[in-house]
């Protein structure tokens, strides 16, 4: 039974997966094409970027040269669009079965024949999960493609590492807008949180790599494990973020489990 | 007689808000009972505690001996439900969302289709292109399209023309003698009179009245209009039950309760020349009850009275 309402998530979230994938391809292959003309004027790029303060550069995830990969990909891509992207598919896909749902009376109806709440909202949770994973592919996979094309000499191995990190940053979010969507049963008030959670640890990255005396602040951001620069360009795993993004994920969506069963459901 | 359905001073708040309070009914099981009330009475909160959508602040509720709460599992696979405007996903046609529907029931694909034939429904056009009448036959074909033995409807004919109508009765009808009970929540109150063999009233949360629709409209007032042919004597129809509304000299407008023997035998004395006596149907005694008033002048706390399921069996 889980599979029919597995497969009918899938149906239901075709329209946000094709929109989002089209928008990190199309962003994804012009930024990996342009990365040749980027490593010709490097030196020219490198003088211009010694005119901001380093800590600023950090904040942004520059912490190193735009010419190394790793660095190019989390500048552009890691902790620029796919944060942007993956907050949308979460708030979209993860506040579905519960709060929307609820609030457009479709639970009323599915939650009247034998599927469970469980399966109903297990359903959502691994069309969540599969839908996170393909657009984190799809976003390498635009740049592997494009940057193949333009002979950027990306190591595709190391890039599709990197995807799996940035689908662990997704599913942390979606599991955190989950358990607030099943709290609140209002699809506005767990997008706040999931936007205004992910704005606030992008400001506090900032001013942790900006004052030296707030550093502390950064261990609390999400963005300071979702960097994929060294991992691409040298191929050290952060152990700890993946570890932080896959116990923020899986106990954001087991503890939404256990509170939609007993969750009073009001249209 | 076995119960599809008990509810044992089953109260529901939401915060400071009345939702219901202290429902004490029996459905039997193979009957249909209407459940009749005006919006904001409590009619969907008590169907969705049936449901177990929710939870009750107090009381029970048992369907089909189980608790919807903690025995949900096990209950929706031994009814169908119909929402009042149900929030069906408005890009699948209306064969996929049935076949989806009846597949987490169990059912064969197509299992829908003769109950769509019977009431014209085009099942290849997308749910959000419906008008609310098409739209409320895709809820009424699924809710019979099973074999389960409790049907729960709130407002299941909402937006049906009068012919689809007169086909979701007779579907009413044969799942009755199929020995299905069917809890039939509305405020078509023609329809309830039709359809069920006993009816609640509620109003502002509590259950005022349990009874067979023969008994509600039996036990009822009835008025009574006469020409005569010379002015009735001083206190003519001073008998029991008997109100007299209006009299000027010749027409008299009585109000009757209960057995009216006594005012025919009272008649036989006089000089009629025309009697026009009405029964008031379903709907006036719903608004009586709703209004807290009976029998003309007379008025009772309505709020107070114990329903009859309270203070015993009903007949069926």
């Amino acid at each position: 039974m889980i599979g029919l309402a597995f497969r009918l998530e899938l149906h239901r979230s075709r329209v946000i997966a094709v929109g989002l994938a089209i928008v990190v391809l199309l962003y994804g292959g012009l930024i990996a094409a342009l990365y040749p003309i980027l490593l010709a004027n490097t030196a020219m790029i490198e003088d211009y970027m010694k005119l901001f303060p380093k800590e600023i550069m950090a904040g942004f995830g520059m912490t190193g040269s735009l010419a190394d990969p790793g660095i190019f990909f989390t500048t552009y891509i890691g902790s620029f669009l796919w944060p942007v992207v993956a907050a949308i598919a979460a708030i979209v896909l993860a506040t579905r079965p519960s709060a929307a749902d609820a609030d457009r009376g479709w639970a009323d109806v599915v939650l009247a024949t034998p599927l469970t709440r469980s399966r109903h909202l297990g359903a959502g949770i691994l069309g969540q999960a599969v839908v996170l994973a393909a657009l984190a592919f799809v976003t390498v996979g635009g740049v592997l493609g494009v940057g193949a094309l333009v002979g950027a000499g990306f190591d595709t191995g190391r890039f599709l590492a990197a995807a799996a990190v940035l689908w662990l940053f997704g599913c942390a979010m979606a599991g955190v807008t989950s358990l607030v969507a099943v709290i609140t049963l209002s699809r506005g008030a767990a997008a706040a949180v999931t936007a205004g959670l992910l704005i606030a640890m992008y400001l506090l990255n900032i001013v942790a790599q900006v004052q030296p005396d707030l550093a502390w602040l950064g261990g609390l951001s999400a963005f300071r494990y979702a960097g994929v620069g060294a991992l691409i360009d040298s191929g050290s795993v952060d152990w700890v973020g993946v570890g932080v993004f896959a116990v923020v994920a899986v106990a954001g969506w087991a503890a939404s489990l256990v509170l939609f069963r007993r969750r009073d459901l009001l249209p | 007689m076995p119960e599809a359905i008990e509810l044992r001073g089953l109260t529901r708040w939401y915060g400071k808000r009345r939702g219901v309070i202290d429902l004490e009914a029996n459905v039997h099981e193979g009957e249909v009972f209407g459940f009749l009330g005006p919006n904001g009475a409590g009619k969907t909160t008590t169907i969705r505690m049936l449901l177990g959508l929710i939870r009750s602040s107090s009381g029970t509720a048992r369907v089909l001996g189980l608790d919807p709460w903690t025995d949900a599992a096990a209950l929706h696979r031994r009814l169908a439900h119909l929402g009042s405007d149900p929030g069906y996903l408005g890009d699948m046609n209306a064969a996929s969302l049935l076949d989806y529907l009846g597949a987490l029931r169990g059912l064969p694909r197509g299992a829908w289709r003769r109950f769509a034939e019977r009431l014209e429904l085009d099942p290849s056009v997308p749910v959000r292109k419906l008008s609310r009448g098409n739209r409320q036959k895709v809820g009424v074909v699924q809710v019979f399209m099973g074999p389960e033995p409790l049907l729960v409807m709130d407002e299941p004919s909402t937006g049906l023309d009068p012919l689809m109508q007169r086909e979701f009765l007779a579907l009413v009808a044969e799942a009755r003698a199929e020995g299905r009970t069917v809890f039939l929540s509305s405020h078509n109150l023609p329809e309830v009179e039709r359809a069920c063999d006993r009816v609640a009233i509620i109003r502002e949360g509590r259950l005022v009245k349990i009874a067979t629709v023969a008994a509600l409209v039996g036990d009822h007032t009835r008025s009574v209009n006469l020409v005569l042919g010379s002015s009735a004597p001083e206190g003519a129809f001073a008998l029991p039950g008997v109100t007299v509304l209006s009299s000027t000299g010749q027409d008299v407008h009585l109000m009757v309760r209960g057995d009216v023997n006594a005012l025919i035998g009272r008649l036989g004395d006089l000089d009629v020349r025309d009697i026009a006596i009405s029964t008031p149907d379903v709907e006036d005694l719903f608004f009586r009850y709703y209004e807290g008033t009976v029998a003309g002048s007379e008025k009772r706390d309505l709020t107070t009275e114990q329903p009859e399921a309270v203070r015993g069996e009903a007949p069926r």
